[in-house]
């Protein structure tokens, strides 16, 4: 049921994780230009601030603190919405153009078409979309009219270190993997927007291995859904099969036939 | 003497048709949902967003009035006899032409599994109605899991509805009556039900 993408055109991310150094002049550029209220956050005593993606906050440096033989060391994760080419948001999404795939390949949204099921949130492999308080879907939208206008978005044009790299997947994949890179998400729900070159195995920085839709949401939009339509016409046809071969229980109508009493 | 015997109530007819008014809204608000094929169908309510506040009142009314309504017949519904057994094994004799007749009290063996189907159907759909109502607020899995069952059993329901309406309607000519004023034509019930005109009467249904 998955759209068809055309892989060439696709514009996305390249995150090089070991480049990371966690200034988070992502999470500041993109709330600037997206004109994002800030969030009032807790101290919780790490300096993974804030904890979790809001409606507020598009993509977040998520702090990995791992400590290996008296050794502590920091790992730099930019989360944020993956741009699957299979998406499951879309693909449960019952409000056309509400969420909807780009000309460079992304997954756009329209808060005006969003009719606030929230379905997209259980149906995203990764956990992404929020809903705010006008109870509309937000997510990273990749700066779509930044992009329009031949620029990078606003995360990739703040990142000092080039570890946010933005550009055409194709050619940023093929460079990855010309400097030996360890890739994930090249062919993972028909390749992620957001293609991340890691220092070791996905766990480690809390992905899935092998990213999947849900089986439920699977389950209920590619089998069931088509599945439902058939049994419901299906039954239809049946009975008006049952109606014109079988015929209904009639009942004798002739009065001869009448011994309980009654009279006409 | 009348013709006619009383099948269901005034009350038992209005509970009825309150339960159906509600499953009709609720295929019309929910439909849009199932599937972006009937989109169209936001428009009655004026826009998805309304279509889904509709659907979650006519759910809450559904719900409750729906298990009331088998809570009324769940003493005639829910136990099975020998002549049920009967009627199971000839299936009620809707597959064949030649005239069958079988022992059945006030509800025959499909009418009782109908009840219970939509009774459980009722409660599945309420329960995982609840975690789509709200879906930020459960765990993640348990709302994934309900969106498929709530589908599922929706997809069952209405099979089972196209069953229901046909068999009431032009299945079982005399039939809606019962429905409609309540009465239903004395034959009609020595044909499909002679053990509960017999109850119902003290007279002989065969004659």
């Amino acid at each position: 049921m998955a759209e068809t993408i055309n892989q060439n055109g696709r514009k996305g991310f390249l995150v090089d994780t070991s480049r990371c150094i966690g200034c988070r002049s992502c999470q500041v550029a993109c709330k600037q230009w997206n004109k994002l209220e800030a969030d009032k956050t807790t101290n919780t005593g790490g300096f993974e601030n804030p904890r979790d993606l809001t409606p507020a906050l598009y993509n977040r440096i998520r702090f990995i603190e791992k400590e290996s033989s008296g050794e502590v060391t920091w790992q730099f994760f930019n989360e944020r919405c993956m741009h699957c080419g299979d998406a499951g948001c879309m693909k449960v999404c019952p409000s056309p153009g509400a969420l909807y795939r780009t000309k460079d390949g992304t997954v756009g949204f329209n808060k005006e078409k969003c009719i606030s099921c929230k379905y997209c949130v259980s149906a995203c492999p990764f956990n992404i979309p929020r809903y705010g308080a006008d109870d509309k879907v937000s997510k990273c939208h990749l700066c779509p009219d930044r992009v329009a206008g031949g620029m990078a978005p606003a995360c990739a044009k703040a990142c000092p270190t080039q570890s946010l790299q933005f550009g055409n997947r194709a050619d940023l994949i093929a460079k990855a993997q010309g400097a030996k890179k360890t890739l994930y998400g090249v062919n993972d729900l028909m390749g992620l927007g957001v293609v991340y070159a890691m220092d070791g195995p996905p766990g480690q920085y809390g992905l899935p291995a092998k990213p999947t839709i849900p089986a439920s949401i699977f389950l209920w939009k590619d089998v069931i859904k088509p599945l439902g339509i058939l049994g419901f016409w299906g039954s239809i046809g049946a009975v008006l099969l049952h109606y014109v071969t079988i015929g209904p229980k009639k009942i004798e109508e002739d009065a001869s036939d009448d011994k309980g009493g009654s009279h006409e | 003497m009348s013709n006619y015997i009383e099948r269901f109530s005034t009350s038992e007819r209005v509970l009825h048709w309150i339960v159906t008014a509600c499953f009709a809204i609720l295929v019309l608000t929910g439909i849009g949902l199932y599937s972006t094929l009937f989109n169209g169908y936001f428009a009655i309510f004026g826009g998805g967003r309304n279509a889904i506040l509709i659907h979650k009142i006519a759910g809450v009314v559904f719900f409750f009035t729906s298990i009331y309504m088998y809570l009324n017949h769940r003493k005639d519904v829910s136990t099975f006899d020998e002549d049920d057994r009967q009627w199971i094994e000839q299936r009620g004799g809707y597959l064949s032409r030649s005239a069958r007749h079988f022992n059945i009290g006030k509800y025959n063996p499909g009418q009782k599994l109908f009840a219970i189907f939509i009774a459980l159907a009722t409660l599945v759909l309420g329960i995982t109605g609840l975690f789509i109502w709200a879906p930020t607020e459960f765990p993640r899995g348990i709302v994934q899991l309900s969106l498929m069952l709530h589908g599922s059993v929706f997809v069952a329901a209405a099979m089972f509805m196209v069953v229901h309406v046909y068999l009431a309607t032009i299945g079982n000519p005399g039939t809606l009556e019962s429905m409609m004023y309540g009465d239903v034509r004395k034959r009609w019930a020595k044909h499909h039900h002679p053990k509960w005109y017999k109850e119902l009467t003290g007279e002989k249904p065969e004659g």
